[in-house]
């Protein structure tokens, strides 16, 4: 499978009034064509900010830097503004978080539907709506013809997401980016919407990149998953590699704290204790020291080079180095 | 200069000691950026606020010298001086005198004695009516919060410029009635803004919280309510201010608010006209001392709204 | 929305209501009547209150609220006690000068307002910003009647460029114009740049970009829609003013407008020209708020949920 999405050393920072916000710090990784990966951590990881690095949607304050981001072999970093926005919802699809703010609130839903086709397919506002139409069916939405004429407000949480999934999908992307797109819904309504976007990934043979601090949401979707903390990837790795042999103890923590539905009632979810450091002053050393159970001295010196386990499993972790005591995930 | 990470040769060198697994449970200790109180952070932010401060600093010494300057100077408001008439300022007159020989700089500060005290009277007292007005139709909620506010809606319709030309009219020219006008309509602002907090309050949960281990209705609203609804009411009034000097102003040039031998800047603007080609000094001081005033109570407003609510800045 | 509208149109008639009320008992108890011996002091008492009973003001005063109202539901607003004519006959005679001049500032206001502030909301913390904010601060600072003064001293006194007073030629309307519309770009210009600002943070504008919309498309069809609700709905009061007219700037260039009008007839006490004009003034903001909340309404959808 050849790469459609290749990131190399993307650094990210926000210039706000006290100083620089190190949002990510030099990440590198890569999406295949038809491939789903996941990219997991806390609120402020950075793997929101990673995305819409790629994306080039973050608001001018922001500094973005990389060697190279490839996109369908073409290199992003080099497109001008006119050329990225040509892309965006035509070849690269996003789904957000909270579908209550991300449609506009004053266009109707077929509006905000047809905007895309009329602007990378130039249809007709006819063929727009026809192909409107069938978008909605896609997404499993009922009443579609009742819905185009819909405000966002009329709509349920949802239909909403539908609607955004809709929109994301519109002009059949290569790639969709789901930035947390179930976060904001209820348990069930976030199930169907997880079937939606497996069953469109089949079906239109699409890459998805599933942004999340769920890795449960993940398990089901995504062949290969990296997990971000401190706006560094500490683990990557299949979906295998990730739930059965995680190396990090971050990944360990955030797996600890998923609950198991074995039907054993005394299972402990055991948090991870503390917060993520603040990136406007991070740590010099590894970023998720101070919240390790396995802290060394090496860990508050320097920051963890990157061990590639496999051909598809790397850590960053000073557990890694020869010389590390050899511990063993303790399970929840 | 962000990646501290060694390079392989230092690092596969690195002794023994640095991978210990660290007994000592210091563990999450936060590097946290210096907390502060919610007042202190915005008084720092107002601060750094030139213009706002430069406000501030230009009101205090207004205020000092209409208070000092009536008492020292040798010159009254209404005191004429038939032989220096209409003459242009001069170290002995620093605004020049009036078409009666009155020194102008001295009826300048007693403007701005009248103005200063109308603003701030009139802004109190609309924040008191508007915090109560609102708080009532907030907290009560339902079908008293209905009614009041349908009132206010009403009230808000009305064109409130023609109603305080009335009440002017009913309770004759003077401070006293200028106030009441003013006080006509201008708390229906404060009284919105603190409506929707106090209701947005009511449902947050922390009012919850507090009503749930016990808290009573008084407790919570002075203790809570109030002061975290302070920031917003805060902004309303420092802006009802500028509103009642510049309606004053206005009042006084159309004829009907302060009367001679007072004086006030608008009434001093009004009677210069006549000789505005002649004496364009009548004209230019009082209408320079409106407008210093003006902007810096506008300043002020804006510094306050930044600093209270830095989601509106960035 | 037929309902929406009609719930509004309530509301007007009932704010109407309570105007007329407010405003004839004020007028009551308003010191020295037109025809009292304090005010006319050459006519003898019997006279007086002959002219007086023959306007029906000998009558009590629930009397004569209900004979107002009467009159006023046949359309009449009586007749003018100081100056020839009937009050119907001074509003539409007075009122085309007032609106043309603040029809002019409206249009003026909004063209120059809304640009201003979505310039400075684009270009952030650059010279556009804050040329558009000095400016707004001056003109929410200075006042109608400083600014007047000013301009006039300086264009017709000073320069002898414009005409001070009366609407004879097209060069009467600039002063005028430029003085009533300077406050209302100011506001508007500050409004339009905080909503802009906050518009443009919003997720549905990173939604519009990330569909691939150009920066154009999303500034002035996503972000300027949403921005402009505020300034609707200010336009309501705005219209209503400046078309019926400025006292200040009226009687400073001397344009027989009906706020001219309003100033004379109160130094005259014409009680019924008062009431007329406060009348006419208040029909007049009552429909223009309604126009805008339905204009609102229209705009954004979700208005007629939480107005309910």
């Amino acid at each position: 499978m050849s790469k459609l999405l290749e990131v190399k050393n993307l650094t990210t920072s926000f210039r706000i009034g006290v100083g620089l916000v190190q949002a990510v710090r030099g990440i590198s990784f890569h999406v295949d064509e038809g491939e789903s990966i996941g990219i997991v951590g806390e609120s402020g990881s950075g793997k929101s900010v990673t995305m819409l690095s790629v994306m080039g949607l973050l608001p001018d304050y922001a500094d973005i830097k990389a060697d190279s981001i490839l996109f369908n072999g073409r290199e992003m970093t080099a497109m001008n503004e006119k050329e990225l926005r040509a892309m965006h919802g035509s070849e690269i699809g996003m789904i957000f978080q909270d579908p209550m703010t991300s449609l506009n609130p004053l266009f109707t839903v077929e509006q905000q539907l047809t905007e895309s086709l009329k602007i990378h397919q130039g249809l007709k506002k006819q063929e727009a709506r026809a192909r409107a139409l069938e978008l909605l069916k896609l997404a499993e939405i009922p009443n579609p013809e009742a819905r185009l004429k819909q405000y966002p407000h009329e709509l349920s949480g949802g239909m909403r997401q539908r609607v955004m999934i809709a929109i994301a999908i519109a002009c059949s992307p290569k790639m969709v980016i789901a930035d947390e797109p179930t976060t904001a819904l209820d348990v069930t309504i976030q199930a169907q919407i997880l079937d939606l976007l497996n069953h469109l990934k089949q079906e239109m043979k699409t890459s998805i990149i599933m942004i999340t601090h769920d890795l449960g949401v993940i398990a089901s979707m995504c062949s290969r998953i990296q997990v971000m903390y401190g706006g560094t990837i500490c683990e990557q790795g299949t979906a295998r590699e990730i739930f059965y042999d995680p190396k990090h103890p971050y990944t360990w923590g955030l797996l600890n704290s998923i609950p198991k539905l074995t039907g054993d009632t005394n299972e402990k979810l055991i948090p991870i204790r503390g917060t993520p450091p603040d990136m406007l002053m991070p740590p010099k050393g590894c970023p998720f020291a101070p919240r390790c159970q396995y802290c060394m001295p090496v860990c508050r010196e320097y920051m963890p080079p990157r061990t590639v386990l496999g051909d598809t499993h790397a850590v960053a972790c000073h557990l890694m180095h020869p010389k590390a005591p050899k511990v063993l995930r303790r399970e929840g | 200069m962000m990646n501290n990470i060694p390079d392989p040769n230092t690092y596969a060198a690195l002794p023994e000691e640095m991978f210990v697994i660290g007994e000592d449970d210091t563990l999450a200790e936060e590097i946290a950026r210096p907390s502060t109180t919610y007042w202190h952070d915005v008084w720092q932010r107002f601060r750094k606020d030139k213009l706002a401060v430069a406000g501030l600093i230009v009101i205090a010494i207004m205020t000092v010298l209409c208070i000092v300057m009536p008492l020292v100077s040798p010159y009254t408001y209404d005191g004429s001086d038939y032989l220096h008439m209409n003459n242009p300022p001069s170290w002995e007159h620093l605004c020049g005198t009036d078409q009666m020989g009155r020194d102008q700089f001295i009826r300048i500060m007693y403007g701005a004695r009248i103005s200063l005290t109308i603003g701030f009277v009139a802004a109190f007292i609309n924040f008191v009516i508007g915090v109560i007005y609102g708080g009532l139709s907030g907290y009560l909620g339902g079908r008293v919060d209905m009614v009041l506010m349908r009132i206010v809606d009403i009230l808000s319709s009305l064109p409130s410029l023609l109603y305080i030309v009335l009440i002017m009219l009913i309770f004759g020219s003077n401070i006293g009635s200028v106030i009441l006008a003013l006080c006509f309509t201008s708390w229906i602002g404060t009284a919105r803004v603190v409506r929707s907090e106090v209701m947005h309050l009511k449902h947050s949960e922390y009012v919850l919280a507090n009503r749930l281990s016990g808290a009573t209705t008084w407790h919570l609203l002075i203790h809570h309510l109030l002061p975290n609804a302070m920031g917003p009411i805060i902004v309303s009034t420092a802006f009802l201010i500028p509103g009642a000097i510049f309606s004053e102003a206005f009042l006084s040039f159309l004829g009907i608010g302060i009367q001679a031998p007072q004086a006030s800047w608008g009434s001093l603007a009004n009677s210069a006209i006549p000789v505005m080609q002649m004496y364009p000094h009548l004209m230019l001081f009082p209408v320079i001392a409106i407008c210093i005033t003006m902007f810096s109570f506008n300043f002020i407003g804006d510094g306050l709204r930044d600093a209270l609510d830095p989601r509106l800045k960035k | 929305m037929l309902k929406y509208i009609i719930k509004r149109l309530l509301a007007g008639v009932l704010t109407m209501v309570v105007l007329i009320t407010v405003t004839f008992f004020m007028m009551h108890a308003m010191p020295g009547g037109p025809f009292s011996p304090s005010e006319e002091k050459n006519v003898p008492i019997e006279v007086l209150e002959r002219i007086a009973a023959s306007y029906g003001l000998d009558q009590p005063v629930w009397k004569q609220y209900l004979n107002y109202w009467g009159n006023l539901l046949h359309g009449d607003l009586g007749v003018s006690y100081k100056t020839v004519g009937t009050v119907n006959e001074k509003i539409s005679g007075h009122f085309p000068a007032s609106a043309r001049v603040g029809g002019l500032a409206v249009i003026f206001s909004l063209l120059v307002g809304i640009p201003m502030g979505l310039l400075a909301a684009i270009y952030r913390g650059k010279v556009a910003d804050f040329t558009t904010l000095a400016l707004a601060t001056i003109g929410i600072s200075v006042p109608v009647f400083v600014l007047s003064l000013l301009l006039s001293y300086l264009f017709s006194s000073k320069l002898n460029w414009l005409p001070t007073y009366g609407l004879d030629s097209w060069l009467c309307y600039i002063l005028p114009v430029l003085c009533l519309s300077f406050n209302p770009i100011a506001y508007i210009a500050r409004q339009t740049r905080s909503s802009m600002l906050e518009a443009l943070e919003q997720d549905y504008v990173r939604t519009a970009r990330a569909k691939g919309v150009s920066e154009l498309m999303v500034v002035c069809k996503h972000a300027l829609k949403n921005a402009l609700t505020p300034v609707i709905t200010y336009l309501g009061p705005l219209v209503a003013g400046l078309l019926t007219g400025s006292f200040i700037v009226e009687s400073r260039f001397a344009i027989p407008g009906l706020g001219y009008y309003f100033v004379r007839s109160i130094s005259d006490r014409d009680y019924t020209m008062i009431m007329g004009i406060v009348i006419f003034f208040g029909l007049f903001v009552v429909i223009c708020n309604l126009i805008s909340d339905i204009l609102l309404a229209i705009v954004d959808p979700r208005v007629k949920l939480t107005n309910d």
